[in-house]
């Protein structure tokens, strides 16, 4: 993994996309998380909302973007769902900051990169799940780690084709 | 001050915003008395309004894009994808020709066996008022088995209705919306359902697991539990009316948490993942059609009229006692009696002639003729044969009435 120094950390582009992306694609990637598991089954190992978290955040290189972002789809996963309100919100408030002060230190250009990270990021949105269901709620969350580390390789893998399409949508100068 | 805000500005957002979140969860579960953490059954306000507007954002364009698949769906297989059909179309007229004959027979039996059934008060199963509804989305999560189906309150849904398909039970309507409703589907781990196995009629919780398998559980041990056991609905849970189908027994495995009891693995009845349109039952009343309705008043009729024609036939036997011939005739002499009468199968009897008469023995007074109405008594329904032969030579006045061997009134 490639650390940039201060100097070409500052030399960075900051990616900007148009107003109505920043609308629509996590709207998008809302709607579809919740339409696509009735094609898909059972085999529903993808987060939509945690990738366009974890895009929107490394390109903005922005932790403040990342961790608003984060917590506005945590929130409408909670909303949809008939769990507590705020477990999938704080997951993915989390992962937002994260990624973002991430995107100020490495090359994010990099695909293999950001599949990696995407990667790593959804086992933690998983774990940190866990973390306040059972430990903080003492809610009785069953939980399987093989789905969770399935839905990391998917999500890893959905990152490898969706990512560069949303590079497409970005304000080039 | 400002200037240290502004350096951490990045994670004083962050610890806020995770704070505001953690204090909306702790307002969100509560401890039970067992000392166990739930959340509360029924959303609180905000919660319930958060949700509304997550649904009023979501649904729309969700339901749009269910549409657009549908209707592009139908495109396909009615105009383009109609390869063989002219084949097909051949095979079916066929097959419609056949089943016709078929019909013909069948629904003359059907008839009568649902006349029969309304008949005999068989209204507690399988007929209750349903709504069609079309699944367009789900949570997007597979920890939250729950999904949206495009009837809200407006159409009449309330929470806890039961949601089912024709092959087997769904869920319950766990959150309403104007026009949407969120089902809570049986295989999530909240879920739970009274059920009861059909041939070992052993009972016991269904509930889903961690990867949405549906599963009995805490089920005494029993040797006779074998998989491809059909499992119902017990009708305990007030949710789901007893009897229907719930699925087949998989396998049987050991609970992991208690000893001695097993947790019965299930193949659902109803494709649980692939769900397009469902049934809620929104009233356990009786529905019936204009002709089991005219079959259940034509029996509620013929029920009502039977005390009144008991009444009837009481009120025959007393104007026929009234007229019927008495067993005395006044005006035949004592051997031509209807006592006498050797056709009569049931002749009353004579009491037997004392060994030592005195003055209050029947009969007594034979001989001497006096007293002829000695021993015997109004109400008697076989009238002693003193009584009988009293005509020995005395006739009871015109206006006494002969006396019957019927009763006056029962």
């Amino acid at each position: 993994m490639s650390v940039l120094s201060a100097q070409s950390r500052r030399d960075m582009e900051i990616r900007r996309y148009p107003l109505l992306v920043y609308t629509l694609v996590p709207l998008g990637a809302l709607v579809l998380q919740a339409w696509l598991p009735r094609v898909a089954g059972r085999y529903e190992w993808f987060d939509l909302p945690l990738l366009v978290t974890v895009f929107f955040a490394l390109g903005r290189r922005n932790p403040l973007q990342g961790t608003l972002m984060g917590a506005v789809m945590g929130l409408f996963q909670d909303a949809l769902s008939h769990n507590a309100i705020g477990i999938n919100g704080i997951a993915k408030t989390v992962v937002g900051f994260l990624a973002g002060s991430v995107g100020i230190r490495i090359d994010v250009d990099n695909f293999t990169i950001r599949v990696l990270l995407t990667f790593g990021l959804s086992l933690l949105s998983s774990a940190i799940y866990l973390f306040v269901a059972r430990f903080l709620l003492g809610l009785a969350a069953d939980w399987n780690w093989l789905t969770e580390l399935l839905r990391a390789v998917g999500n890893g893998v959905i990152a490898l084709v969706l990512f560069p399409l949303l590079d497409r949508l970005r304000v080039r100068d | 001050m400002e200037s240290l805000f502004s350096r951490y500005r990045n994670l004083v957002v962050l610890l806020a915003l995770l704070m505001l979140q953690l204090v909306g969860l702790a307002v969100q579960v509560r401890r039970s008395s067992s000392g166990e953490s739930t959340l509360e059954p029924t959303d609180a306000g905000g919660v319930r309004l958060i949700r509304l507007w997550a649904n009023a954002v979501i649904s729309p364009p969700e339901r749009l894009i269910h549409s657009s698949t549908t209707g592009m769906a139908t495109m396909w297989s009615n105009y383009v994808d109609l390869v063989h059909v002219r084949r097909q179309n051949q095979d079916l007229e066929h097959t419609v020709d056949r089943l016709r004959l078929e019909q013909a027979a069948l629904l003359e039996d059907a008839r009568q066996g649902e006349r029969l059934q309304a008949m005999l008060g068989f209204q507690q199963k399988y007929i209750y008022s349903t709504l069609a509804a079309q699944v367009y989305g789900s949570s997007g999560s597979d920890r939250s088995h729950v999904f949206y189906i495009d009837k809200g309150w407006h159409e009449g849904l309330k929470p806890d209705m039961a949601v089912i398909t024709a092959e087997g039970i769904v869920g319950k309507v766990r959150d309403v919306f104007p026009h949407t409703a969120q089902v809570l589907a049986v295989n999530d781990s909240t879920s739970g359902a009274g059920v009861i196995l059909e041939t070992t009629r052993i009972r016991g919780v269904l509930r889903g697991d961690a990867v949405g398998q549906l599963e009995v559980v805490g089920v005494t041990a029993d040797e006779r539990i074998q998989p491809g056991e059909h499992v119902l609905t017990a009708g305990g849970d007030l949710i789901f009316p007893r009897g229907l189908a719930v699925g087949v027994v998989k396998k049987v495995v050991p609970d992991p948490d208690r000893d001695g009891l097993v947790d019965i693995i299930l193949k659902p009845a109803a494709p649980l993942d692939r769900l397009d349109e469902v049934l809620v039952i929104t009233s356990t009343e009786p529905r019936f059609s204009p002709e089991q309705e005219q079959d259940l008043s034509t029996s509620a009729a013929e029920q009502s009229a039977v005390p009144a024609a008991i009444k009837d036939q009481m009120k025959a036997s007393e104007i026929m006692a009234e007229k019927l011939p008495g067993l005395i005739d006044p005006n035949l002499p004592p051997d031509q009696q209807p006592l006498h009468d050797s056709t009569n199968p049931d002749p009353a009897t004579q009491p037997p002639r004392p060994l030592h008469p005195d003055e209050f023995s029947p009969r007594a007074n034979d001989d001497s003729g006096a007293n002829p109405e000695a021993g015997s008594t109004p109400e008697t329904n076989h009238p002693p044969a003193a009584s009988a032969g009293s005509g020995s030579g005395t006739k009871p006045s015109p206006k006494e009435k002969p006396q019957t061997t019927l009763p006056r009134k029962p």
